[in-house]
């Protein structure tokens, strides 16, 4: 296994609880009759990718590889773009730019503020 | 998400388009990763609004003009063959720095392929999605989808006859997989019609779907028309439109 590999030997709880097709946006959409093909976060995603890579924090091929890797193993099932969001979280985890425990909190933190009336 | 329409903002009649009403996992997921990245400075609030920005504001334009001008100058087409990433900064595209304030997720190998008029180029990306976004903007919905991507390489001209595009036999296919080492652009054929034309012109006509390589320019074809044919046999008695009610009356 090449060195880029590595990233696949590991799994995140919190990502691996978070791998349900029934959320995805290809199942969301039509069921509230939403013809956008993609979710209102993709192009955030997106612009997160060109981010990381602008600053050096994360560069494009190597988020890439990884990308690859997981698509084909731990995110098999999950189709784009949660995948490709679900790729990024766990690289991210495995390079140490973020802790399993502060995206749990931060996550718990956001739904309470967008769930808040 | 509630959305209300006013008068003169696209039509006050037009009921409000349906959201996603519920936060989903992934929803908040992208939230938490990028506000713990800004919080560790990994980038700037205002770097990702303005890589958004520009991501969804790009559009296939400067790709026609790169068309456009490579039917024009013979020498321009020699450099672009020679050294695309080199020639697009020739109409102001540099591929190093394209938004003008970082450096985005794409590469600096760009091939453009030239169509003849026995061999037709189109691309693809069969791992994701790969597009040259500098030059063609955002890529399209279908591009992305596992039909397009798994199919396209094995059975080309079944797809492109779906896209309404037949090649005669004698007319080769030739598929670019795209990848993250080198993006792809199609030179398409100049057509007949449009002699002595300008660039403004000819830029027109090359819209989006010719550069991908599953269209062919046409004079009278632009991105603003949409040309449709009438139904030949229209279902009598179960048309929803207004025309289309009139045209089974007929």
């Amino acid at each position: 296994m090449s060195p880029r590999n590595k990233v696949a030997r590991g799994r995140f709880a919190l990502l691996e609880a978070l791998k349900n097709r029934d959320k995805t946006w290809n199942a969301l959409a039509p069921r509230y009759g939403v013809s956008n093909p993609n979710p209102p976060w993709k192009s955030s995603l997106i612009a997160m990718c060109d981010c990381l890579d602008a600053g050096g924090a994360l560069p494009v091929l190597d988020r890439r590889h990884a990308e690859d890797e997981l698509a084909d193993s731990v995110y098999s099932d999950i189709p784009e773009p949660e995948r490709q969001l679900l790729a990024l979280a766990h690289t991210m985890l495995s390079r140490g730019l973020i802790t399993e425990s502060d995206l749990a909190n931060r996550m718990r933190a956001v739904r309470a503020r967008l769930e808040a009336v | 998400m509630s959305h209300a329409h006013t008068p003169g903002n696209g039509g006050a009649d037009h009921p409000a388009a349906p959201m996603v009403e519920e936060i989903t996992d992934f929803e908040v997921l992208e939230i938490a990763v990028r506000e713990l990245a800004i919080e560790h400075g990994l980038f700037t609030a205002e770097d990702h609004r303005r890589f958004t920005e520009w991501a969804e504001s790009i559009g296939p334009a400067a790709g026609s003009r790169l068309v456009a001008k490579a039917w024009t100058d013979p020498a321009f087409k020699a450099r672009l063959l020679e050294d695309a990433v080199k020639a697009c900064k020739e109409i102001g595209i540099d591929w190093a720095e394209p938004t003008g304030f970082g450096t985005p997720s794409d590469y600096m190998n760009l091939r453009v392929l030239e169509d003849t008029p026995t061999l037709h180029h189109v691309i693809v990306c069969t791992l994701c999605s790969c597009y040259p976004r500098p030059l063609l903007g955002m890529s399209p919905e279908w591009y992305r989808t596992t039909n397009y991507r798994r199919r396209l390489v094995r059975w080309p001209r079944q797809v492109l006859a779906e896209f309404g595009l037949i090649l005669p036999p004698e007319v080769e296919v030739r598929v670019e997989d795209s990848n993250q080492k080198c993006r792809f652009m199609v030179l398409p054929v100049r057509p007949e019609g449009t002699e002595n034309w300008t660039e403004e012109q000819l830029a027109e006509i090359v819209t989006r779907d010719c550069m991908i390589g599953v269209a062919l320019p046409r004079p009278g074809r632009t991105a603003d028309v949409h040309p449709m044919h009438k139904a030949r046999r229209p279902v009598k008695g179960q048309a929803h439109s207004g025309e289309a009610a009139h045209e089974s009356k007929k």
